[in-house]
């Protein structure tokens, strides 16, 4: 497909000890689309994300092909990919605590990751840095010299994700990113990252295990059970339509709210 | 997947450990049955027989004295590897039921057990021990209690601080609104958690003390003549080095080998329990 | 007749840091209570003081009639027995290195003088009656002899379950109790809890962030926000407009559209 930017073709991985951990990964993430990749844990969905990123312990075995830009990443050396990581492909895990050292400034860090992609200067970067900032939607200029334990776990995960973002990366890897935070934190967070996404065109694929999460957010949503992809589709299908036992399982546990109770008796759709 | 992680984590741990298994095995060997093997009384001073060199009688030849030299090595091993057993296992008594309250009870206790910890620990200890060794009067007991005082404080320390860490933990938590008493909630969630640390650190620390007895006794503030501590021999043996340097190296060989025995149990211990990764279970 | 009443409770960490501001309200006997709050809206710091794990500053806590004062053991006691938690995270809340039997006992070996109605003791050795406990929660009783590392999340969180219905508590307080599960777990183990309130008639205090959660188990909800209760309804009034908007927020949050 043209429009398509990033292909998994045949992903398959395996441990030292011969496991198949992933089997046969078919999936594309087209410019600009919101792609959720859902499952439980142990599912093989966090591999695949590092697999794209090239972070797999060195004692796997990966087949496949994972085509970015016409370019194999599977094929690049480490070194290679690195200077991919950030700048094309933009990565937020789940511990937010991670992201930033917690002892220097959000500022500084976010002025000193801009200059390692782009030479500019320190001024024009602080400016570039307060600018990302406006747009999580929470003060510039307090986040910029805060410490990270001055702020919330979804402020820190924001200002994170503007730090990412900076970079202005083609994909935005998201593994998790709302898990460690609360239903209303989490939900600024994604709202950032859709506003952001819709603004720079960047492709998102967002790995979560809240269905509520994926329905609300995602184009398409893939569904993967046990190292395979079972079922993928535009949202509306998976939520609506879906075909495979395991999806039909899945969709199935989400708690309805007293209200989509008395919906679902007329469309039949997630029940208890 | 699981099990191939943990069988690479022992079979890293094993080389040490079984080094220092073998060597534990060959030290204990030459302890018990080369003592029986070779009859010799380590005390017994036979002017005629002095600095002879080996013979089918005398394994090692003989010292100054013609005191049997495999004789005083083999008490010397007794008496060096149980004195630095004995002092570890005195501190271990007292550090880790200090270290156990402090971290637990925490609030005032810990703030005055940690501050004598603290004062005592700003001493370099073997500084602290020739002060003390000083003061009481050279000889062997004097020494274990300056050992005793100044290790148990380490134990202490280290006890205090993973207990604050095992505090955290929700099951510690959920034994406290489970109504057990303290005893009982450390007694079966966090002693579990800090013994292997302990016997790591013990591994490693008697080793230490040997090779600390034995310095104190070289400089003449440990054992004294003529108790065979491998220390003293090795200062007996100064005197005559041009002529029996041998006096010397067999003394030395036995300090070595009994530390790097007991530093490759520890590193070899520590890898076993895999204590940073919390896996595994003794 | 309510089971607990907490009245004016207050607590404060320092002097600007308010963890609860003067929160009052009642448990009656048998229901199930929600409370939703963001992190920071103090719903964890009220389970601890609940479960005497904290202390507070002001105001009172009465339950089943009388006054608790957390300071003093020996109420506490009794107090304890009847009011058990959950944790959020299963897999701290078992020791790893005691087999789930040991785990499973240790409240009921606190109380001696107790035996659990659900089963019959007698001739029970204790890792028979661990057996049963974990049949009460659906796990299968083989599970007695393994080590925590080898359950699944679901697994733990229903041990951690058994653990605490096993001394028969009127008050049992679940502290985000699905948090760190996957979906289809979650459900699981929110069907366990209403199952075994009914079963049992305990009475249910669930904190949760989760407003898909709490409607699914509880009759009534109450709602924090930094230490204040903002909202307080029976679940059938959810979408009346007269819910605070902070409530609507929540709950916005938790919809699909």
């Amino acid at each position: 497909m043209s429009n398509s930017l990033l292909t998994v073709n045949n992903l398959t991985i395996e441990s030292r000890s011969g496991e198949l951990l992933l089997k046969g990964i078919d999936m594309e993430i087209e410019k600009g689309e919101m792609a959720a990749l859902i499952g439980e844990s142990g599912s093989g969905k966090s591999l695949t994300a590092r697999a794209i990123l090239g972070i797999l312990p060195e004692e796997m075995t990966v087949e496949g092909q994972i085509l970015y830009k016409g370019q194999d990443l599977v094929k690049l050396s480490r070194n290679e990919h690195y200077q991919l990581l950030g700048k094309e492909i933009g990565i937020i895990f789940q511990d937010y605590r991670g992201s930033f050292t917690p002892y220097i400034k959000i500022g500084k860090q976010l002025i000193e990751t801009i200059r390692t992609h782009q030479s500019i200067s320190k001024k024009a970067a602080k400016e570039a840095a307060l600018l990302a900032l406006a747009e999580t939607g929470l003060d510039p200029k307090r986040v910029y010299h805060s410490y990270p334990f001055q702020l919330s776990g979804g402020q820190v995960q924001r200002a994170a994700i503007s730090m990412t973002l900076a970079l202005k990366p083609n994909i935005l890897i998201c593994d998790e990113v709302t898990t460690a935070l609360d239903l209303m934190n989490g939900e600024k967070v994604l709202k950032y990252i859709d506003k952001a996404r819709k603004e720079t065109d960047c492709a998102v694929l967002m790995i979560t295990h809240d269905l509520a999460q994926a329905y609300k957010w995602s184009d398409r949503i893939h569904v993967m059970y046990e190292g395979v992809i079972v079922e993928d589709g535009p949202t509306e299908q998976i939520r609506f339509h879906h075909q495979h036992p395991y999806t039909k399982k899945l969709c199935s546990s989400l708690l309805s709210l007293p209200e989509e109770r008395q919906a679902s008796t007329t469309e039949g759709v997630y029940s208890l | 997947m699981k099990t191939a992680v943990i069988r690479t984590s022992l079979s890293l741990g094993n080389v040490n450990l079984v080094l220092g298994l073998l060597l534990a095995v060959f030290i204990m060997v030459v302890t018990l049955i080369g003592g029986a093997l070779v009859p010799h009384d380590p005390f017994l001073v036979d002017m005629g027989n002095r600095l002879q060199d080996s013979s089918a009688t005398h394994w090692l030849g003989t010292d100054q004295l013609g005191r049997d030299i495999l004789a005083r090595i083999v008490y010397g091993a007794k008496l060096t590897i149980g004195l630095g057993t004995f002092a570890i296992v005195v501190a271990i008594l007292i550090g880790v039921p200090v270290g156990l309250i402090s971290g637990y009870i925490g609030g005032k206790v810990d703030a005055i057990l940690m501050r004598i910890v603290d004062g005592i620990l700003s001493f370099p200890d073997f500084i602290l021990a020739i002060a003390i060794a000083g003061i009481l009067g050279p000889n062997l007991t004097n020494l274990l209690i300056a050992i005793v005082l100044v290790r148990w404080i380490v134990y202490a320390r280290v006890v205090r601080g993973l207990v604050l860490t095992e505090k955290q933990k929700e099951y510690v938590l959920v034994s406290q609104t489970a109504n057990s008493s303290s005893l009982k909630t450390i007694r079966m969630h966090i002693l579990p958690q800090v013994i292997p640390d302990i016997i790591v650190m013990a591994a490693i620390d008697v080793g230490k003390v040997i090779l600390l007895v034995s310095s104190f006794s070289y400089i003449g503030l440990g054992a004294q003549p003529p108790i065979p501590e491998w220390g003293a021999m090795l200062n007996d043996g100064r005197s005559y080095f041009q002529v029996k340097p041998l006096l010397m190296v067999y003394p030395g060989i036995a300090i070595m080998l009994t530390v790097l025995c007991f530093n490759l149990l520890g590193d070899g211990l520590k890898s076993q329990f895999d204590i940073r990764r919390g896996r595994g279970r003794i | 007749m309510s089971i607990l009443v907490v009245d004016n409770l207050s607590k404060q960490y320092s002097k600007n840091v308010h963890a609860l501001k003067q929160l009052s309200f009642s448990l009656e006997q048998g229901e199930s209570l929600g409370i939703v709050g963001e992190s920071g809206s103090g719903k964890s710091t009220l389970a601890k003081i609940l479960i005497g794990l904290e202390t507070y500053q002001d105001g009172g806590i009465t339950f089943q009639g009388s006054p608790i004062a957390p300071k003093k053991r020996a109420p506490l006691r009794a107090y304890r027995k009847n009011v058990q938690m959950i944790f959020q995270d299963a897999a701290s809340a078992l020791n790893p290195k005691l087999p789930i039997w040991k785990s499973l006992l240790e409240q009921l070996k606190n109380y001696k003088e107790f035996t659990p109605s659900f089963i019959d003791v007698e001739g029970l050795s204790d890792k028979d009656i661990a057996r049963e406990l974990l049949g009460l929660v659906g796990l299968d009783s083989s599970l007695a002899d393994r080590y925590p590392g080898e359950l699944s999340g679901g697994q733990k969180q229903r041990v951690s379950i058994a653990r605490a219905i096993s001394l028969e508590p009127s008050l049992l307080i679940c502290d985000e109790p699905t948090a760190s599960l996957d979906v289809t777990v979650q459900v699981q183990i929110l069907t366990l809890l209403k199952k075994l309130q009914q079963q049992l008639n305990i009475t249910i205090l669930f904190i949760s962030h989760d407003m898909r959660a709490v409607t699914f188990l509880c009759e009534r909800i109450i709602v924090l926000k930094e230490g204040s209760m903002v909202d307080q309804f029976e679940l059938g009034k959810l979408y009346e407009h007269e819910r605070n908007p902070y409530t609507k927020a929540l709950l916005n949050a938790a919809s699909l559209d």
